[in-house]
């Protein structure tokens, strides 16, 4: 019941800002597009670059949008209107808002994906994305929307939540199996950023668009990420001293 | 009835509340008094479960207060200080959102919304954003949130704050109507008349700790119910005197810039937070 009542309140801010939404999330993935995939033209294993880019650019964008969903906006309810303390005071049990921001969040990002799927229509043929590519996004979604949660309740301030994007979100946009294959990265390094949610999330969109298995590892991965980050974030609602 | 058992709030070295115990009855009107930093606000977020206490424990009809506890959060409503609303939604998604956290059907939201918004004056502003509203327009809209719920338990936290003096009349008004109802109140106030006109009980704290609690009257009675003020050259001075004669006779003594009146709670609050502070 509790998840249904934040899942309205996430319908009512997306149906009040559609449109800055949409756009919003077509314009840094956009920019990539014409920059990586169209103006500079390459290959990746044989292939046009275009067909590496759009699985990348497309779980780049459910992190993007399942974070900044939650990030931004949780930060703003608890530290500069208070907003948090009317769900505080409330019977709502605190696991089910947390639950209902982090499926909220996810659907955000989901649809930040669809908006670039649709983009790309005309320059990813031979890719395919289906249910199994849809199910990767929806549990990238959920993983970053955790850990917006997460961060959110860490903020001191209403400007950390633009610096946890630039520490955080930003190099993990670059550097995640989006632009590029992990693989081609040095030993050590590699190893830290495979285990990284995004580069997992971006590995299994591809090998599903391409016409392969997954793989297990991947979910394994994004579900260890969402439990570890669900559990802080839940135990940071119920005991955080001063929230 | 609300119980604070030994409540203490720590913010790393500055202790907010120290050890605050108290009880408050079912369908009281209970006051909360003290000078800004008194630890007021503290207390009410405790209350609300926003902050946790450091050590103390906070009771609801005998069942212990967390963050868990559904049951017991059930019957309470916080107005907060700030406008604590999304600014971005409207009056109705406002309401229709407290409605739906505390699991109201969604036709008892909308026939209770428009009965109290139009009870508030505010029912042709019901499709404006809270960003788009004035101050008053804003508390009297967090009045008819917490209303929405018909709670058991009012927390209000310097509900008149920023408002004019007729708005506040009206409020005072409301709040009777509601507290007649058996709802317990508990006001935290810088407006020393109001708790006066509207609590049964008052506690003054200072510095996190409790420094009296009693009735308005007994607390009047117990510092002097009539005061003679002076303008000498430190500025007014309160003299207080349990008997008129007293202070009549006293006010013989002194020089023409003297004047009597009946003691307030206002004169028992100066003297309480006063002596503290100096």
């Amino acid at each position: 019941m509790g998840i249904v009542t934040v899942l309205w309140k996430k319908w009512v801010e997306f149906r009040r800002d559609f449109y800055k939404i949409t756009v919003a999330a077509m314009i840094s993935p956009l920019m990539y597009l014409i920059i990586f995939g169209l103006g500079i033209r390459t290959t990746s294993h044989g292939e046009p670059y275009i067909h590496f880019l759009v699985p990348g650019l497309v779980a780049m964008v459910t992190m993007t949008g399942s974070f900044g969903a939650i990030a931004q906006n949780m930060s703003v309810q608890r530290l500069y209107e208070k907003a948090l303390d009317q769900v505080m005071v409330s019977p709502t049990p605190l696991w089910q808002f947390i639950l209902g921001q982090v499926i909220g969040g996810s659907l955000r990002g989901l649809y930040a994906a669809c908006v670039i799927l649709v983009l790309t229509i005309p320059v990813r043929h031979g890719l395919i994305f289906n249910g199994m590519s849809f199910l990767i996004m929806i549990l990238n979604g959920m993983v970053f929307a955790t850990l917006a949660l997460v961060l959110s309740f860490l903020a001191k301030t209403y400007s950390d939540a633009p610096r946890f994007n630039t520490y955080i979100i930003m190099p993990m946009s670059f550097l995640c199996n989006t632009f590029f294959s992990t693989e081609e990265m040095p030993d050590g390094f590699r190893q830290i950023i495979e285990i990284l949610p995004l580069s997992q999330a971006s590995g299994m969109i591809r090998s599903v668009a391409n016409g392969e298995s997954p793989g297990i590892i991947g979910f394994i991965v994004l579900f260890v990420w969402l439990i570890v980050l669900g559990s802080i974030s839940v135990l940071f609602i119920y005991r955080k001293k001063n929230l | 009835m609300i119980e604070l058992r030994e409540l203490t709030k720590k913010f790393g070295d500055f202790t907010a509340v120290d050890g605050l115990s108290l009880s408050i009855e079912t369908g009281e009107f209970f006051g909360l008094l003290g000078p800004n930093g008194a630890g007021k606000t503290t207390t009410i977020s405790m209350l609300s479960t926003v902050l946790l206490p450091t050590s103390g424990e906070i009771f609801i009809d005998g069942a212990r207060l967390t963050r868990a506890a559904s049951e017991q959060k059930r019957k309470l409503a916080v107005i907060t200080q700030e406008y604590s609303m999304r600014q971005d939604m409207t009056m109705d998604e406002v309401m229709e959102y407290q409605g739906r956290l505390y699991y109201m059907p969604r036709k008892e939201i909308k026939r209770r919304s428009a009965e109290l918004l139009e009870f508030a004056g505010l029912a042709e502003y019901h499709r404006r954003t809270v960003r788009h509203l004035s101050g008053g327009m804003k508390r009297k809209l967090m009045i008819c949130r917490a209303l929405l719920i018909e709670p058991e338990i009012l927390l209000l936290d310097e509900p008149t704050a920023g408002m004019d003096a007729l708005s506040r009349r009206q409020m005072w008004n409301l709040l009777k109507q509601v507290n007649d109802r058996d709802m317990t109140i508990l006001l935290t106030t810088h407006y020393i008349e109001e708790a006066e006109a509207l609590c049964d009980r008052v506690a003054m704290i200072n510095q996190g700790k409790l420094q009296k609690l009693d009735t308005p009257q007994n607390l009047i009675s117990e510092l002097g119910r009539y005061t003679v003020d002076e303008t000498g050259e430190t500025g007014l001075r309160s003299t207080h005197f349990s008997s008129r004669d007293e202070a009549i006779r006293y006010l013989e003594k002194t020089g023409s810039d003297a004047a009597l009146r009946n003691t307030t709670l206002e004169d028992v609050f100066i003297e309480c937070a006063g002596r503290k502070i100096t």
